[in-house]
C-alpha cells in the first residue's frame, strides 16, 4: 500500500522568522486557503502538506512550521537539516522582525544543508498604514543575502501561492532536474521514502 | 482450533488427510456420485456436512467472557426423495430439498471427535461443497429455540426457516450477525461471525485480495462470514431479500410473504449459484443516495467498515462489545461534522484513484476516529463514570495485566465525584479554618474526583493545591497572607509602571523591556480567545501604537498582560517565554482577581520554569524520562518508535511544555491541572498522562506510523480528541504498574550479581531534543542505563525482563516532591534581563 504514491517528488520546506510575523497564517493560507485573525502561538513544531503541479509533475510539499521565539531555537534548528527550502519570514509592520532576519539567515547558514534554497518573505503587506519596512528595504536585504524576495499577505491572500511555488520551482530545478541530467546522480531521488529522511532524522 | 493429533486413517485417499478410524464419520469419494460409503459405525447413519464455518459465536450475556464459539454448518440428511442423487451433473448431485437441509449451530465443545471434520470442511477452499462427503453425527434437530436453551446448539430444517436477519459488520456492530426466524415465529439466538478469528474467512479474504485487491471494489462490498452462509443456502434454495427490510432474507417465501415485505427487491434462485449478485438491483436503487449507509446489497458492508476491516485493524474490535454498543447508522457518520474531510471524500467517492491521494492519512484518521466513536457510544450507553475495569477491558495493552484501582473504602463512584464547595468546607475546622483532615485525604479526593467546576470551590482550593496557602494555615493567617500578597503585587506592578513613562527608557534594558512587552502583547491577543472571558474586544486599546489598536481589547486581556509583565519583573532571570500565557490564562479565569491569580501563577511557574530555559535542558530531561519510561513499560512500542526515528519523543514537546493545554478542551484542562497539582502519586504524573496517551494509540502507531513525521502529525492532531476521564484512569493504572515493577526489580536486585557495564544507548543520537547546537550533554546523558533494550536484543523477552534497570530518571518518578530549579540555574539558563546570557 505504501506504493500508492500520488506524487512525483517530495519537497520539504521550513518556515522561520520571529514570533508573531505570521508564519502559521501563511501556511494555513497556502495549505487550506483560510485565515483566522486570532490565531494561537505555535508551540513545538508541526507541518502541513499540499501537493502542487510543477511542469506537469506532482510535487508534494511538506511544509514545517516552527515556534518563532529564539528560546526554542535549540529545538527548532534541529529541523533545519532536512529542509530543501527555507522561507525567512518577517512582518512589514515590525521593524525588529526585519532586523532579525540577518540572525535567522546566519542560523540557516550554520545549521541547514548547504545550498538550501531560500526566499525572503515580508508578510502583512496589506497593512499599509502600519508598515514600517518598505518594499525597497526588503529588496535591498534580499539582494544582499542573494535570495529572492516577495511581499505577501496571508490575510488578503496576496502572493502566498507565488512564494511557495517559486521556492518549490527553484528547488526542483536545483535538485531534481540536475539529478536527471546527470545519470550518475540518479540516486538522488527526493521522492523516495516519504518521511524516512530529512527533517525527521535531524537529530 | 486444532483438535489434537489426527487419528489413524480408515480409508486412505492419496493426497487427502485421512479421517478417524472407527469413529462416527468418514469420507467418501464423491466422484462416483455416492456420498455414503462410510457411515457412522455406531448408529449406522450420519448426515452429510456440506459447509461449515468456524468461530461463529453466541453471545449469551453482555460479557465477552461468556461468548460461546461454535460452527455454523449446512448439513444434508438423507431424505426419502433424495435417496441417490445422479452423477450426471455435479449440481444435481448437490441438490437437495429444503426439508433435507439443516442449518445448524454447534458449540465447539460439543463437537467431540467430529471437530476435525468440521474444521476440514471449513477450510476446504472451494466454491462448491467438498467432492468428498464428510459425514458427521446428526445434531439434534429442533424447530423452536426453547428446546435448545442451555447449550444453544441447534439444527433447523431449512424448510422450517422463515427468514434470516442478516447484519453485516458495521460501525455499530463489529461482528456481523445472523438470526434465524422460524416459520413458527421463533427466533434463535444471534450468531456472531468473528471473522478475524475464522481461518476460512481469513483465507477467503486473502484469496479475494490476491485476485483483485482493491480496497473499494466496484460495489463497495466486502467479504464476511455471513456472505458465505447466504451463498451456501442460495445453492440449494430460493432466498429473497425483503424490499422493506433489507436486512431480512426470506427463505423460500410464498408470494404473500414477498408482498408482505414490501415487494421483491432481489432474489436468487438455486440457479444463480454462488453469486454475490444480489446487490446489483439494490445498488441501482441506492445509487442516487450514494453513501456508506446504503446497506442494500447482499450482506454488504458499508465502505467505512470495509475499509476499517480490510486494512486489518483490530482496534474497533477491542472497543466494541456488541451488546453495549449504540447502533449508529452509517448515515450519521457522513452528517457528523467531526468526520475529517479526507474520510468524507473517501466515503463519497469510493474509488481507488481518488483515494490514493489521501490513502495513507485517511486510514490513520479513520482508525483514530473509529476509536473515538466506539468510545463515545460506550459513554452514551453507560451514562456513568468509567471504571478502571472498563478502560482496561476495552484495550489490550502490552504493559501487562493491570491492578485494579478500587482498593478504597469509598466506592468508585463516590471517589470519582467532584469535590464540591460544601464537601471542601467539611475538611476544615469551622472555628479556626484549619485543615482537620490529612493533606493526603484531600489530595486523594481531588486526584480522583477533581473539583466542582461550577460552584467556585476552585477559587480557594487551587490556592492550596498551587502552594500559595499553607495546608495547615488558619483562616486568619490566610487573610493576612492575602493582604500582604496584594500589597506585594501592587509594588511589583509599580516597578514596570515606572518604565511606562519613557517606554522602558534608553539603552539595552529599554530595548529588552520593549521587546518583552510587545511579545506579551502579541501572545495575550492569541491566547484562549475562544474562552468567553478572553473573547471580547469591547474596550479601545490603551496603546494606539499596538498592532491590536484597531481591533480593541477587553479588561481581562489587559489584566493578563499586566500579570505577565509583572512576572517579568518578579523573575528577572527567566524572562517571558511563549507558553507562559497559556499557563496563566486558566488560573486567572478561575480567580478573576489579578493579584491572587498572579501568586498562583508564580507558584505554578516554580515547577514549570524548567520548561522555559534557553538551552531547553528541562524539556530535554522530561523527554528523556519519557523515553526511559516507555522503554521500561512497553519495550515493543519503544522498539517500534525507535524504528520510526521517534524516540526523541519530540512529538510530546507541546504537551509537556504547557501541560496538555492545547490537547484538551478548556474545562478538561482545569480538571487535569488540579489533578496534577495534587502530586498525589508523583510530582511528574504528567509523564504518565503522556504514557497513557501513547498506550491508548499504540495499535495505530505500531500498525500505521512508520516515520517520525507520521508520528508527529498523528500525535499533534490528537489535540481536542482525547478523553480526559479514561486517560486519567489509564495513567493511574500505568503508574501503579510502574511502581510494582520497580519494587519487583528492586527486590530481585537485592541479590548481588556480577556487574555488567551497561551498553551505551544507540538511540541517544535520535533525539531532536539534543541537536548538535545544544550545550554539552547534560549529566543525565551518562545515565542511560535505563531499561536498555537494544534492537538487536529484541524478542528475547526474558533477558529483557532481567535487563530492566531503573534509571535515576525513572526512580525520580516515584517522588512526590516538586522539583524547583535553584535560582542559580535560572540565572545561567534563563533569558531575563538579569540572566547571565545578557552579560
Amino acid at each position: 500500500m505504501s506504493g500508492n504514491r500520488n506524487y512525483d517528488f517530495l519537497i520539504k520546506l521550513l518556515l522561520i522568522g520571529d514570533s508573531g510575523v505570521g508564519k502559521s497564517c501563511c501556511l494555513l493560507r497556502f495549505s487550506e486557503d483560510s485565515f483566522t485573525p486570532s490565531f494561537i502561538t505555535t508551540i513545538g513544531i508541526d507541518f502541513k502538506i499540499r501537493t502542487i503541479e510543477l511542469d506537469g509533475k506532482r510535487v508534494k510539499l511538506q511544509i514545517w512550521d516552527t515556534a518563532g521565539q529564539e528560546r526554542f531555537r535549540t529545538i527548532t534548528t534541529a529541523y533545519y537539516r532536512g529542509a530543501m527550502g527555507i522561507l525567512l519570514v518577517y512582518d512589514v509592520t515590525d521593524q525588529r522582525s526585519f532586523e532579525n532576519i540577518r540572525t535567522w539567515f546566519a542560523n540557516v547558514e550554520q545549521h541547514a544543508t548547504e545550498g538550501v534554497n531560500k526566499i525572503l518573505i515580508g508578510n502583512k503587506c496589506d497593512w499599509e498604514d502600519k508598515r514600517v519596512v518598505s518594499t525597497e528595504q526588503g529588496e535591498t536585504l534580499a539582494k544582499e543575502l542573494g535570495i529572492p524576495f516577495l511581499e505577501v499577505s496571508a490575510k488578503s491572500n496576496i502572493n502566498i501561492d507565488k512564494a511557495f511555488y517559486s521556492l518549490a520551482a527553484d528547488i526542483k530545478k536545483r535538485i531534481i532536474d540536475t539529478a536527471k541530467s546527470e545519470p550518475a546522480a540518479s540516486s538522488v531521488n527526493v521522492a523516495q521514502g516519504e518521511g524516512s529522511g530529512g527533517l525527521g532524522k535531524c537529530c | 482450533m486444532t483438535s489434537g493429533p489426527d487419528p489413524p486413517p480408515t480409508s486412505t485417499t492419496p493426497g487427502r488427510p485421512a479421517s478417524p478410524t472407527g469413529s462416527f464419520f468418514a469420507m467418501s469419494d464423491d466422484e462416483e456420485g455416492e456420498y455414503n460409503t462410510i457411515t457412522h459405525t455406531e448408529s449406522g447413519r450420519g448426515v452429510k456436512l456440506l459447509f461449515s464455518k468456524s468461530k461463529v459465536y453466541v453471545h449469551p450475556t453482555p460479557s465477552a467472557k461468556d461468548n460461546i464459539p461454535g460452527f455454523i454448518a449446512l448439513l444434508q440428511q438423507k431424505g426419502p426423495r433424495n435417496e441417490r442423487p445422479t452423477s450426471s451433473s455435479s449440481r444435481m448431485s448437490t441438490s437437495a430439498a429444503s426439508s433435507d437441509l439443516l442449518l445448524a449451530w454447534i458449540p465447539e465443545t460439543s463437537l467431540g471427535e467430529a471437530a476435525s471434520i468440521y474444521v476440514k470442511v471449513d477450510l476446504t477452499d472451494d466454491e462448491s461443497p467438498p467432492k468428498q462427503s464428510y459425514l458427521v453425527p446428526p445434531p439434534p434437530t429442533v424447530t423452536t429455540h426453547r428446546g435448545s436453551v442451555g447449550h444453544y446448539s441447534f439444527a433447523i430444517p431449512v424448510s422450517a426457516i422463515y427468514s434470516l436477519l442478516v447484519r453485516p459488520p458495521s460501525l455499530g456492530w463489529w461482528f456481523g450477525s445472523l438470526v434465524i426466524n422460524t416459520r413458527a415465529g421463533d427466533s434463535f439466538p444471534a450468531l456472531f461471525f468473528h471473522d478475524s478469528e475464522c481461518q476460512s474467512t481469513i483465507l477467503q479474504k486473502k484469496k479475494r485480495a490476491r485476485n483483485d485487491f482493491d480496497p473499494f471494489d466496484k460495489d463497495g462490498q466486502m467479504f464476511w462470514g455471513g456472505d458465505e452462509v447466504l451463498r451456501w443456502l442460495k445453492r440449494y434454495i430460493k432466498i429473497e431479500r425483503s424490499g422493506a427490510e433489507p436486512n431480512i432474507y426470506l427463505v423460500e417465501p410464498t408470494k404473500e410473504d414477498s408482498e408482505a415485505f414490501g415487494g421483491k427487491l432481489t432474489s436468487s434462485s438455486p440457479t444463480q449459484v454462488g453469486g454475490r449478485d444480489g446487490g446489483r438491483g439494490a445498488s441501482a436503487r441506492g445509487a442516487a443516495q450514494a453513501g456508506p449507509s446504503r446497506q442494500s446489497a447482499d450482506g454488504q458492508m458499508d465502505p467505512v467498515m470495509k475499509f476499517v476491516k480490510e486494512t486489518g485493524w483490530n482496534i474497533m474490535e477491542k472497543f466494541s462489545k456488541v451488546t453495549t454498543f449504540t447502533r449508529r447508522a452509517a448515515q450519521d457518520v457522513l452528517d457528523n461534522p467531526n468526520v475529517p474531510p479526507q474520510v468524507r471524500r473517501l466515503m463519497r467517492n469510493p474509488e481507488v484513484q481518488t483515494i490514493q491521494d489521501e490513502f495513507d492519512s485517511a486510514r490513520i484518521y479513520l482508525a483514530r476516529w473509529a476509536m473515538g466513536i466506539a468510545e463515545q457510544s460506550e459513554r452514551d450507553q453507560t451514562q456513568r463514570i468509567w471504571t478502571a475495569r472498563d478502560v482496561l477491558e476495552m484495550e489490550d495493552t502490552d504493559v501487562g495485566e493491570f491492578e485494579l484501582l478500587e482498593a478504597s473504602s469509598l466506592s468508585l463512584e463516590e471517589r470519582r465525584r467532584p469535590v464540591t464547595q460544601k464537601e471542601w468546607a467539611t475538611y476544615f475546622d469551622p472555628r479556626t479554618g484549619r485543615l482537620s483532615v490529612t493533606v493526603d485525604e484531600v489530595k486523594e479526593r481531588v486526584f480522583h474526583g477533581g473539583l466542582d467546576a461550577e460552584d467556585g470551590v476552585r477559587k480557594e482550593a487551587w490556592l492550596f493545591l498551587l502552594g500559595v496557602y499553607d495546608w495547615y494555615s488558619t483562616a486568619e493567617e490566610r487573610r493576612a497572607q492575602m493582604a500582604s500578597l496584594r500589597d506585594e503585587y501592587v509594588k511589583l506592578k509599580a516597578s514596570w509602571w515606572d518604565r511606562l513613562v519613557d517606554l522602558g527608557g534608553e539603552g539595552e534594558e529599554g530595548d529588552w523591556w520593549r521587546e518583552q512587552r510587545s511579545r506579551i502583547e502579541k501572545d495575550v491577543h492569541r491566547t484562549d480567545r475562544t474562552v468567553p472571558i478572553f473573547a471580547g474586544e469591547d474596550i479601545p486599546h490603551p496603546d494606539p501604537d499596538s498592532p491590536f489598536a484597531e481591533v480593541g481589547t477587553n479588561v481581562h486581556l489587559e489584566q493578563m498582560k499586566d500579570m505577565l509583565l509583572t512576572y517579568n519583573e518578579y523573575n528577572k532571570d527567566l524572562g517571558y517565554v511563549q507558553g507562559m500565557s497559556d499557563l496563566l490564562a486558566p488560573i486567572y479565569a478561575v480567580m478573576q482577581d489579578d493579584a491572587i491569580a498572579f501568586w498562583g501563577f508564580q507558584q505554578f511557574m516554580d515547577r514549570m520554569e524548567r520548561n522555559f530555559l534557553r538551552d531547553q535542558s528541562g524539556m530535554r530531561n522530561q523527554l528523556m524520562t519519557l523515553d526511559h519510561l516507555v522503554q521500561f513499560m512497553d519495550p515493543k512500542l519503544y522498539l517500534h518508535l525507535q524504528k520510526a526515528d521517534s524516540t526523541n519523543f519530540f512529538f510530546f514537546f507541546r504537551m509537556l511544555l504547557v501541560w496538555y493545554k492545547r490537547e484538551f478542551k478548556w474545562m478538561d484542562v482545569l480538571r487535569l491541572w488540579e489533578v496534577l497539582w495534587t502530586d498525589y502519586l508523583s510530582s511528574n504524573f504528567h509523564l504518565f498522562i503522556a504514557l497513557a496517551i501513547l498506550e491508548k494509540h499504540r495499535d495505530v502507531i505500531m500498525n500505521h506510523l512508520l516515520h517520525f513525521d507520521e508520528v508527529l502529525k498523528y500525535v499533534n492532531e490528537l489535540s481536542n480528541t482525547i478523553d480526559l476521564g479514561s486517560t486519567l484512569i489509564r495513567a493511574e493504572a500505568l503508574y501503579k504498574r510502574f511502581q510494582r515493577l520497580v519494587e519487583a526489580i528492586d527486590k530481585k536486585q537485592n541479590f548481588p550479581k556480577p556487574r555488567v557495564q551497561p551498553k551505551s544507548l544507540t538511540t541517544t543520537s535520535a533525539s531532536a531534543a539534543t541537536p548538535a547546537s545544544a550545550p554539552p550533554a547534560s549529566p543525565l546523558r551518562s545515565s542511560t542505563n535505563a531499561a536498555q533494550t537494544s534492537p538487536g536484543n529484541a524478542g528475547k523477552a526474558k533477558e529483557e525482563e532481567q535487563k530492566k534497570i531503573i534509571s535515576p530518571e525513572l526512580r525520580k518518578l516515584l517522588s512526590r516532591d516538586i522539583e524547583v530549579l535553584p535560582r542559580k540555574v535560572v540565572k545561567t539558563k534563563g533569558d531575563g534581563f538579569t540572566a547571565d546570557s545578557r552579560k
